[in-house]
């Protein structure tokens, strides 16, 4: 009994520590893509006469985007499992064949984007796609491959009961969504308006004023890529792996509390707490940051 | 602020397509039947060339529906229409060699009532939201109900549900290896929603054109269809399996290739290595 606990125990700690891999991946994924929050803004910019060398992969939001991928590469890894191929394989193929997938998605997109913006004189640049493209791919591939594997060790190892796709289905959209959630603002709300004044939202008149030259020359979304990894990809990592960490942990520990019940108590505890850290800093940031005295008329 | 959404005119009109994509999603999903007629697997790919048939006249309604300024919410029409779809897909396949059919009113008649909720209840007033709501829905049953077709050469409950499995010499029924007891149907949910809603939310914007859009639903559907000729190695043999993943492939690289040249046919420029060319008064 104890050493299943233990067991367990070492497993969260493990699948924790994949998905904050894949938190900070998925961040850093998706915003070379402008994929999500930023996306609308890199879309107006042509529109409000800034055309812009950023890449602009339109592929739905982060949570379904990162569903598909999750559950094509769970599905994948699930069939080849089923032919009796290794594991370790199974996964790779999967993720490989899953991030094949992505790519091809990626360029339709900018392709499709850019050139439906024609009228406004915004051309495709082909070298944005192909020197994108492959970093894209890269960070996708990590991303996919953490949460697949996260999922069989949950569904190999600690025994849940839903099959492999549907967990790369269900925790591919959380990743999505963690990285939307978390990572995303600091590059929409803030990168994308460095020219604008710290916290003010976006107000109407700079809407597609977003910044287009970088410290040296153009700005291009490997530029992005870098902050996000050094700022936004991390939060969304702790972000993700602090999701999967307690939710393995209040099951594993407190499942067999009152038939189950404990486990529920416990993750309404784990709300509670967190709303509470949450206000304070709000409240903190409010306080000590940014113009938000007053609600001021210009902001969207 | 956020992207307006606007529809360009022209191209074939909606309802053209719609019947063709109706009737040869329908033919494609019944050639598998050749299957069972004919007692091999190779013709299951045709479940598949069915699925994008759908996806194609699908798009073509998220196009119409958006075009009512339902703003940047185009992928959740794709989710919409599986949402509703799966549920006439599982009913459906309890109906043999009607499936396809049944499929295909079900999601009619379950989406109208979806699109009744959100036009009247919800107030969201949008002329043609009944109407394209229940054919989104009819697409993401035919959608899936084709991909499950091409996956395990059949589109009735049973081999969806129960595989034969040998254990120590005997035969078991096993529903865990199924499509539908393996959870691969989210597989399926996912190729398919995304597939049907990244033609339009790919391409939308004032310069769209019909034929960029619908190509690259084509692309997007051949390669989920791909996909679903490598899922189909753990149901069906490996000829008939290759003949799936070498149709899928042919038919992505065609549509890849067509969509490539539209692009560059559609956009103001096609640079490579330039820097920014400023737009007048900047």
């Amino acid at each position: 009994m104890v050493e299943n606990i233990v067991f367990g125990i070492g497993i969260t700690a493990l699948a924790g520590a994949l998905a904050a891999v894949a938190g900070a991946a998925e961040d850093t994924e998706s915003d070379i893509g402008s994929q999500g929050d930023p996306n609308s803004q890199v879309q107006l910019a042509p529109q409000m006469g800034f055309i812009h060398r950023i890449f602009n992969k339109a592929v739905a939001g982060e949570p379904p985007a990162y569903g598909l991928w999750c559950a094509l590469g769970a599905g994948l890894a699930w069939i080849f499992l089923i032919k009796d191929i290794n594991p370790i394989l199974a996964l790779i193929l999967g993720a490989t064949i899953a991030t094949f997938v992505q790519g091809v998605y990626a360029t339709s997109g900018y392709l499709g984007r850019t050139a439906s913006l024609a009228k406004f004189g915004q051309p495709v640049y082909i070298d944005i796609l192909k020197s994108m493209l492959s970093v894209t791919m890269a960070h996708a591939f990590v991303a996919i491959f953490t949460t697949v594997a996260m999922c069989y060790l949950m569904n190999a190892v600690l025994g849940h009961p839903f099959p492999l796709p549907i967990l790369g289905l269900i925790w591919g959209i959380a990743l999505g969504a963690a990285g939307s959630a978390t990572g995303n603002p600091f590059y929409g709300k803030e990168r994308q308006y460095q020219n604008q004044k710290f916290g003010a939202g976006v107000p109407i008149s700079a809407s597609g004023n977003i910044v287009r030259y970088a410290e040296a020359g153009q700005r291009n979304s490997l530029d992005n890529g870098w902050f996000s990894a050094k700022l936004g990809g991390p939060a969304s990592g702790i972000c993700f792996g602090l999701i999967v960490f307690l939710e393995l942990w209040r099951t594993i520990l407190f499942e067999h509390i009152a038939a189950g019940w404990g486990a529920i108590i416990v993750g309404l505890a784990v709300i509670l707490v967190f709303v509470v850290i949450d206000r304070w800093v709000e409240v903190y940031a409010r306080k000590n940051y940014g113009p938000y005295t007053v609600a001021e008329e210009a902001s969207s | 602020m956020t992207a307006q959404i606007t529809v360009t005119e022209g191209g074939i009109p909606h309802n053209t397509l719609m019947i063709y994509g109706l009737i040869s999603s329908l033919v494609g999903i019944y050639l598998t039947y050749l299957n069972t007629v004919t007692g091999t697997q190779l013709f299951s790919f045709f479940g598949g060339l069915g699925a994008v048939a759908a996806l194609i006249w699908g798009s073509s309604t998220i196009k119409r529906l958006c075009s009512y300024g339902i703003g940047t919410g185009v992928p959740s029409a794709g989710m919409l229409a599986f949402g509703s779809g799966v549920i006439a897909m599982l009913l459906a396949t309890k109906f043999g060699i009607a499936s396809p059919i049944v499929a295909l009113v079900l999601g009619l008649v379950i989406g109208a009532i979806l699109g009744y909720i959100a036009n009247n209840i919800l107030a969201m007033k949008i002329p043609v939201m009944i109407q394209s709501i229940a054919e989104l829905a009819a697409v993401g049953a035919l959608v899936m109900i084709g991909f499950t077709a091409m996956t395990t050469g059949s589109f009735t409950f049973s081999p969806l549900s129960v595989i034969p499995v040998t254990v120590l010499g005997a035969t078991v029924n096993s529903f865990g290896t199924s499509l539908i007891g393996g959870g691969l149907l989210a597989a399926i949910f996912m190729l398919g929603s995304i597939a049907l809603q990244h033609g339009f939310n790919a391409c939308l914007g004032p310069s769209e054109k019909q034929d960029r859009t619908l190509m690259l639903t084509a692309e997007v559907g051949f390669l989920s269809m791909l996909m679903v000729a490598i899922f189909s190695f753990a149901f069906i043999g490996v000829g008939a399996m290759i003949v799936s993943v070498l149709i899928s492939a042919i038919g992505w690289y065609y549509t890849y290739a067509q969509y490539i040249t539209l692009s560059k046919r559609d956009a103001a420029a096609w640079l490579d290595s330039k820097p920014i060319v400023e737009a007048e008064g900047h």
